[in-house]
């Protein structure tokens, strides 16, 4: 189950280094989006971290023949906790995204990124024979976006079940799915979106709305993107310096603790501290992509791949919300956000990145 | 084999896909960092400015209004505290219940439910005025404080006017109409004529506030800055006293001035208010005074209208000389009528006064001495002498409602009346009656222009504005006929005024001209008659009362222009109110 003590050696240091940069700015930022206090928000997501520790060693550690072992197993155990949500969850900001277990209110939504694309991974390894993936082997992993897709958004979560589909959607295509599928879909999505904005939910459609045009609604729902863009436009090219962002310390920005703390930061640090973190966040999303070109296992590659992409991802959808490219959709931003969920799958896919750099490849690997 | 080819091509797939994403990874990471550039570096000034607008709220403080001071440095208006009941609803989630307990407590007396309404949409950080608060409501409130959480009393300024009878110069002051700068605004006389002077600059303070309006720090203050203290040249003993002179009764005005350097020393008017009711916010008082018929706030001085009666006829007596119409020796023979065509114009006294030269025209007030000057006078030239001579002027005092009143000629009849001009009318428009109207502060400059040889001082308030001269000279020796006449009028035996001697031989000695400004005209023959006071004729029918006097004699210094409505003969009554002032005056020696 575990590997040897001595692969700890093989482990690499620069992506922890890295990835202990990003959360130390993201504890900074946290600290100074509390006026410069601790409290509430910086002191609690380091314990979180600390405690969360264990797990991300315990995961380095992993045999990947284990992992690939127990994959199907822990995507039924998602499905059955997301459906375990619907019925159980705590209710939160109007939606049961959340499910107590243990002292810990857990949004397994997060989770099931990493077991979708653990089972992908498997799938497609097992499949490992032909040029290119036709329409029927990609039914089986489609159903089963399709399925945590159609199980989130139904929370309500669209945005995290629409990151879901995307990874699925990505995964399908890394593996080598003829290129025609994905086109016509496409082209299918476009004609058909008339009739999808119907199925969105009136606060949805809103949110689109205020999207393309924030001041529609501007002490309502254009508000968040409005102050957002004003906490980031007046940092300037160097920001306001360290702790100070008015826009944040005198509460002119929403929820600036989680889905705007990028806000938070751009006021302070300006262009170029953003300019820093993008390009941190890039090499951070480059280095297990570089890795995966010199495997050749589709299920080391695929989980290198598609779970870096993830927070890389993610940390785009979060930083375009913020400056208005994209809808406020409600995601986090990779280590910096505040929230226990988001943390906890971001180190386990880290932990897991970190794992799959550092093994030599063996044949007959997973069989 | 064949299988690990395969394998290797599907490597290659992987691969190629990959490479894709991360070019798409790339580009979007270009169209975020060209997003933020555009926010950041491009648009950086305007998102800074919403950002500072976002965080800064200025709250005006308002200045002190300058004090206002007579010429002895009394105080004439000034700032005063007091005290209100103010809630800040952000203190007590139960502010309502603290203010039914308040009115209840200590008895406010407040509409309650207006309250509520208007305390629903204020911002939960600023002061609310619920009341004012007297000295034993704040001791009653003192004394229960802490039964209150958000209920708190604040001092305040309003101004502060001790005289009354200074009102009528004065003026108040108002709230000011623009709502985001709550300190007063002088809307009446001297508080609105000198409202930039007196106004001051209001101080800002710059605070720092959070999305719900909360201040979070001072950024920073700029202080008020007081107004300018005005000091008037009227005198306060002077005007308390010659307010007590007016008859209660009659509405009228006494004013005095300074003939050497234009001073107002004193304007007083019958009825007057208190300025003090528009700062205690007394409506009642405020609707009394209003709705008053005999119009209080109304200035009698300078915005009350008269026919100037006799007191005109030194203009044209000076106009005869200078246009040699007539000269000291020039003699008409009066039997109490002078006619053109058909038509009688009348002497006051019937009988008649024999031969008249014009000194004792002057001295017995003889009308027909004038009926035949006029019949040689051009009214134009008139006209344009008593205006040289001080009539027809607004003076810009910064007093509220002065009008210029009427010296007629035939270009102003021509256009308000749309008719030529009739000798007849140059007849009574040399005896001051007609269409003449003239205030009793412009009669004042009339015979200030006279005693100066014409070039007389503009006539001031402010003390500290430079002396300014009106008026062409005139030859000295017209002058000296005038003035020897004006002289005689009080002096002499025969003259209308000379009785002032007899009433008060300690006064000091004055010259002057009485008048009677004729309010019903079919009584020109009873002018100047004291008989005429006996009649049994209803009050608002009797003539008005009016002396324009001068002291002392030889060396004048202050000029009294008095009017008593419906008083009766100038003699009787303008007179030895105008002589009373004048002493006071003389003794002051202002």
């Amino acid at each position: 189950m575990f590997k040897d003590i001595k692969s700890l050696l093989e482990i690499n240091w620069i992506y922890i280094f890295l990835l202990l940069i990003i959360f130390w700015i993201g504890e900074i930022n946290l600290y100074s989006a509390a006026d410069g206090n601790l409290e509430p928000w910086a002191l609690n997501q380091f314990k979180r971290f600390i405690i969360f520790l264990p797990i991300f060693f315990f995961i380095i550690m992993l045999q990947p023949k284990f992992i690939f072992n127990i994959s199907e197993l822990l995507l039924i155990l998602i499905v059955l906790g997301l459906i375990g949500t619907l019925f159980f969850g705590y209710i939160g900001m109007g939606a049961k995204r959340w499910i107590r277990i243990g002292g810990f209110n857990l949004q397994v939504s997060e989770f099931a990124k990493i077991a979708l694309v653990l089972f992908m991974a498997k799938y497609f390894h097992k499949l490992n024979s032909e040029k290119t993936i036709g329409f029927i082997k990609a039914l089986i992993p489609l159903i089963i976006s399709f399925t945590l897709f159609f199980l989130v958004a139904i929370q309500p979560d669209l945005g995290t079940a629409v990151i879901i589909l995307i990874l699925g959607l990505i995964a399908i295509f890394y593996a080598g799915i003829n290129l025609i599928y994905p086109i016509i879909s496409l082209i299918g999505i476009a004609l058909a979106s008339p009739f999808l904005w119907t199925l969105l939910k009136p606060y949805q459609q809103n949110r689109i709305m205020i999207f393309l045009n924030p001041d529609l609604d501007p002490l309502g729902k254009g508000y968040h993107i409005i102050q957002s863009k004003i906490a980031i436009g007046s940092g300037g090219q160097n920001g306001n310096g360290f702790l100070g962002g008015s826009q944040s310390s005198l509460d002119f920005l929403p929820e600036k603790e989680t889905d705007f703390v990028f806000a938070i930061f751009s006021e302070q640090f300006g262009f170029t501290g953003s300019m820093i973190v993008l390009g941190l966040f890039l090499i951070f999303f480059l280095i297990p992509i570089l890795k995966s070109f010199k495997l050749s296992q589709v299920f080391n590659k695929l989980i290198l791949f598609v779970l870096s992409f993830k927070i890389f991802f993610e940390f785009l959808i979060n930083i375009s919300m913020t400056i208005g490219l994209v809808p406020v959709v409600g995601v986090a931003l990779p280590f910096m956000s505040y929230g226990g969920s988001s943390l906890l799958s971001n180190l386990i896919i880290c932990a897991l990145l970190i794992n799959f750099m550092s093994i030599t490849e063996k044949k007959r690997m997973f069989s | 084999m064949e299988k690990n080819k395969t394998s290797q091509d599907s490597i290659k797939i992987l691969n190629r896909r990959s490479f894709i994403i991360i070019i798409l990874g790339i580009f979007f990471s270009l169209v975020v960092a060209v997003r933020l550039f555009s926010l950041q570096i491009l648009n950086f000034g305007f998102y800074k400015k919403k950002s500072l607008e976002n965080k800064v709220s200025v709250k005006v403080t308002p200045p002190l209004r300058g004090d206002i001071y007579d010429s002895n440095k009394n105080l004439l208006a000034g700032n005063t505290s007091f005290y209100e009941f103010v809630i800040y609803k952000n203190l007590n989630k139960n502010y309502l219940k603290e203010i039914k307990k308040i009115n209840s407590l200590i008895g406010l007396n407040l509409n309650i439910e207006e309250i509520f309404k208007k305390l629903k949409k204020f911002n939960p950080y600023s002061a609310y005025t619920i009341s004012k608060a007297s000295w034993a409501q704040i001791v009653e409130f003192e004394k229960n404080k802490f039964l209150f959480t958000s209920i708190k009393i604040i001092e305040s300024k309003k101004r502060f006017y001790p005289y009354k009878n200074l009102s009528q110069i004065i003026g108040y002051v108002g709230s000011s109409s623009d709502s985001s700068y709550l300190y007063p605004k002088g809307i009446f006389h001297i508080e609105k004529g000198y409202e930039k002077h007196l106004k001051g600059s209001p101080g800002k303070i710059f605070n720092e506030v959070n999305s719900k309006g909360k201040i979070v720090r001072e950024i920073s203050i700029e202080n008020p800055i007081k107004g300018n203290d005005l000091h008037l040249t009227i005198n306060l003993e002077l005007q308390n006293y010659n307010q007590s002179l007016l008859p209660i009764s009659n509405k009228g005005s006494i004013v005095i001035i300074n003939r050497l350097d234009g001073s107002i020393l004193s304007m007083n008017s019958n009825p007057t208010f208190d300025a003090q009711i528009f700062e205690d916010k007394d409506n009642d008082k405020i609707n009394e005074l209003l709705n008053d018929s005999s119009k209080p706030l109304f200035n009698r001085a300078f915005s009350g209208f008269y026919p100037p009666g006799s007191v005109f006829k030194p203009i044209p007596a000076l106009l005869g000389l200078q246009k040699n119409l007539i000269n000291e020796t020039t003699e008409v023979v009066c039997k109490g009528h002078s006619s053109i065509d058909d038509r009688n114009y009348y002497c006051w006294k019937k009988r008649g006064h024999g031969r008249v030269n014009l000194k004792k025209a002057i001295r017995e007030s003889c009308d027909v001495y004038f009926y035949e000057l006029a019949k040689k006078t051009n009214i134009n030239d008139l006209a344009n002498l008593a205006t040289n001579l001080g009539l027809n002027q607004i003076y810009n005092l910064g007093l509220s409602n002065a009008q210029k009143g009427l010296v007629p000629d035939k270009k102003w009849k021509r256009a308000f009346l749309d008719e030529g001009w009739y000798l007849g009318e140059t007849l009574i428009t040399c005896i001051g009656q007609g269409y003449n109207l003239t205030s009793p502060l412009q009669l004042a400059n009339l015979y200030s222009a006279l005693l100066n040889g014409g070039k007389y001082p503009q006539p001031r308030i402010n003390k500290n504005t430079e002396i300014e001269y009106l008026g062409k000279p005139f030859e000295n020796h017209f002058q000296k006929i005038l003035i020897d006449s004006l002289k005689a009028a009080v002096q002499e035996p025969t003259g209308t005024a000379f009785k002032l001697n007899n009433l008060h031989p300690d006064f000091v000695k004055i010259g002057g001209k009485t008048g009677t400004s004729q309010v019903v005209r079919i009584k020109e023959e009873e002018r100047e008659d004291d008989l005429y006071k006996t009649k049994e004729i209803e009050d608002r029918f009797k003539d008005h009362s009016v002396f324009v006097g001068y002291a002392p004699l030889d060396n004048p210094k202050y000029i009294a222009s008095v009017i008593i409505e419906n008083g009766g003969s100038g003699s009787s009554v303008a007179a030895p109110i105008a002589h009373k002032a004048l002493n006071f005056a003389h003794s002051l020696n202002v």
